[in-house]
């Protein structure tokens, strides 16, 4: 599947003027729009481990940011990386015979846990970590070696936590005016402290006094530079260098805390939390995507993928293109949505002033739409949107496709699961002209098209496009439209799609 | 690296492995081969001595589809004797292909690993999953090949014997395998 959809050899033109595979394209319900990952927000939902899959929620990675450890943030606590080759450590288990300190006659044997990789065999025995009793090492034994910049940092940081304290005072002070009719909204409640007011109204936290944050800020001691600088071991021009004892720059990238020189000197990493994204659209501000939060689910709440609305185009067979000559090409066009639809073929020229058109009107349109409510977010909390003007298209087009008139319709009916089991032959007429559909199966449709090589282009890929009209059933039941309204429209939506012929051939005349 | 056996020139077909090795039925031995006590040979698992005889230690397991191959180099006379030499307690995992004419004791060969004609291996050296050794050189112990780009590190410690795992397969194997009848090395 993977080798059908994820190749570049057929690309769609995405809403914002990329170009991408269909299976990298989301298609947003309530805009009608593509998307691809650059036109949409990404929110992450949830750290995990991929090791241990433990759930780190957001509010506890944020907690552990406001309490000043920046160096465990998206760290696993239980899981470690091999600092030689950056894979998963995992934990070995081995009995050890240790003399009993009160009657040395006697030998007890020991369960002991240490770290091995399984991939480059590095164990944390090569380093001389001692091996742990108990299975779930806290690093606490380990890794804390060297942090003598730890401190540094910490202040650092606090620093700068500060200047950004005072320009939120500073501003806040701008526009106390709002702020104080927000406090008089909530002030005749009573019980709530001033802390609960300003939650309520969806501010942040009351500051510190200025006064006292300047008061730190004094406190800060800048960075002084040094005239002395530590001299080179005596020996560094004469020791032959051993290449096998020193480490790579990926290592040493690996452990930005430490940076150490010696493979000695590598400890096992606790290993970085990946992420659940969410994707949003920037547009309407309802979500394309959405995983489900357990970290061992690979399903998704919401997964608007294009792949599964709008019509998947494929190559069947081409004709190897010539500079010059007509080449036959057939595409398999096929509908994955759950409703008939019809499609129709149009020049990419007569597809974008339809878009500019569209967009104008849109405007308008726009404008009313973001009057309501929106659906998720709180007028406080919303923000901006974000729309991007619509970039060209950088690709250059190297071959000239034939379509068929822009008044031929084919229809594609529905996708159904149960037809790939079903053999027998086709009931469904459709009336096609069989000089353009040479081919029907199920929701399927083979369409011959001619393509025209550019002859100044032999040598180079050939690049045709071009754009059809679909018709789309919308199913959304929008609450702000009235249910009298609640059967589905259909609307007719276009889509660019660029695709690559192959190498032209230099005719042989 | 490679000897001369000055004595014979004639190659010997025959077969001598030593009583407790396992030598399944359905494994391919050609030439004259030796297999050491305790060594297990899987079925499917490959043993050419094509250009002289290969002389295999104790305890070593031998796995489907390893290939173990003495070649004749490409151009040599076929009269000359090369003597392959595998010491004890080596692995060779599956679909491996061993072609040196020294490996010493307590290596592992991992799943789809090749070390060519010329890499003379010590001991307790690892050659990762997938990893291709084809130059001239001599391995030193203890050496660790692993990842695509055939990285290197000196490991402290040799790979752990895999008795468990020899004891097990003299077990298991005889029952659903037919077996070679093990013959002294001396008649």
């Amino acid at each position: 599947m993977a080798y059908l959809v994820r190749n570049d050899i057929v690309q769609y033109a995405c809403t914002c003027g990329q170009l991408r595979p269909i299976s990298f394209l989301y298609f947003c319900r309530h805009c009608l729009k593509l998307r691809c990952g650059y036109c949409v927000c990404h929110e992450v939902e949830s750290h995990y481990c991929s090791n241990c899959l433990e759930i780190l929620p957001s509010a506890e990675a944020r907690l552990k940011k406001n309490r000043h450890v920046p160096k465990h943030i998206r760290k696993c606590q239980a899981c470690f990386d091999c600092p030689n080759c950056l894979n998963t450590l995992a934990v070995r288990g081995t009995t050890v015979s240790v003399r009993d300190p009160e009657d040395p006659s006697k030998v007890n044997s020991q369960k002991k846990y240490y770290h091995a990789c399984f991939f480059c065999r590095w164990t944390t025995r090569d380093v001389g970590l001692p091996d742990q009793a108990v299975q779930t090492v806290s690093a606490n034994g380990w890794a804390q070696k060297n942090t003598s910049n730890l401190q540094r940092i910490t202040v650092l940081l606090e620093h700068a936590k500060l200047l950004g304290m005072l320009e939120r005072h500073e501003r806040e002070q701008r526009e106390k005016k709002f702020t104080t009719r927000f406090r008089r909204n909530f002030s005749h409640l009573p019980g709530l402290t001033a802390a609960h007011v300003r939650k309520r109204a969806g501010l942040p936290p009351e500051l510190p006094a200025p006064s006292t944050i300047k008061v730190n800020l004094a406190e800060f001691q800048p960075a002084v530079a040094k005239d002395t600088v530590q001299e080179l071991p005596s020996d560094i021009f004469t020791e032959e260098l051993d290449i096998s004892r020193v480490t790579t720059l990926a290592q040493r990238f690996a452990q930005p805390e430490t940076q150490p020189e010696n493979i000695e000197d590598l400890l096992p990493m606790y290993k970085h939390l990946s992420t659940k994204q969410s994707q949003r659209c920037r547009e309407c501000e309802h979500n394309v995507s959405k995983p489900e939060l357990n970290p061992s689910s690979i399903k998704f709440k919401i997964q608007q993928a294009a792949y599964f609305h709008v019509p998947e185009v494929r190559f069947v067979t081409i004709e190897p293109p010539i500079g010059g000559k007509p080449s036959e090409v057939v595409i398999l066009f096929i509908n994955p949505s759950q409703h008939p639809t019809t499609l129709s073929f149009i020049t990419l020229q007569e597809a974008e002033d339809e878009m500019k058109q569209y967009h104008s009107e849109g405007s308008a349109d726009t404008s009313v739409q973001q009057g309501e409510a929106p659906p998720s977010l709180s007028s406080l909390t919303k923000p901006v949107t974000v729309v991007e003007e619509q970039k060209p298209i950088d690709i250059s087009l190297t071959g000239e496709v034939l379509l068929p008139a822009p008044d031929i319709e084919i229809i594609l009916p529905p996708k159904d699961d149960a037809a790939e089991y079903d053999d027998s032959g086709e009931t469904q007429q459709f009336h096609d002209d069989p000089k353009i559909v040479i081919h029907r199966r199920a929701n399927k449709a083979s369409l011959r098209f001619t393509v025209v090589p550019k002859t100044d282009f032999i040598g180079e890929n050939c690049v045709i496009g071009f754009a059809f009209r679909y018709t789309y059933v919308n199913r959304i039941s929008s609450p702000a439209i009235s249910t009298s309204e609640q059967k589905p429209q259909k609307v007719q939506l276009c889509t660019r799609v660029f695709m690559n012929c192959g190498k032209i051939l230099e005719g042989t005349q | 690296m490679s000897s001369l056996s000055t004595h014979d020139a004639k190659p010997k077909h025959d077969l001598k492995i030593a009583t407790h090795a396992i030598v399944c039925h359905e494994s391919k031995l050609k030439g004259d081969i030796t297999i050491g006590a305790h060594t297990i040979v899987h079925p499917r698992a490959t043993i050419i001595a094509e250009a002289g005889p290969i002389i295999i230690g104790e305890f070593n397991i031998i796995e489907e589809q390893a290939h173990i191959i003495n070649r004749l180099p490409p151009g040599a006379d076929p009269s000359t004797q090369i003597v392959m030499e595998i010491g004890n307690g080596n692995v060779f995992e599956v679909d491996c292909l061993f072609e040196s004419t020294k490996m010493g004791d307590q290596n592992v060969m991992e799943v789809k690993s090749h070390v060519g004609p010329g890499v003379e291996i010590t001991s307790g050296c690892i050659i990762g999953a997938g990893c291709k050794l084809t130059g001239k050189e001599i391995l030193p112990e203890n050496t660790v090949v692993y990842g695509r780009n055939c990285a290197r590190r000196i490991a402290m410690d040799k790979p752990p014997m895999q008795n468990l795992q020899i004891e097990f397969l003299t077990k298991t194997l005889v029952n659903y395998h037919h077996l070679k009848k093990p013959r002294s090395a001396n008649s």
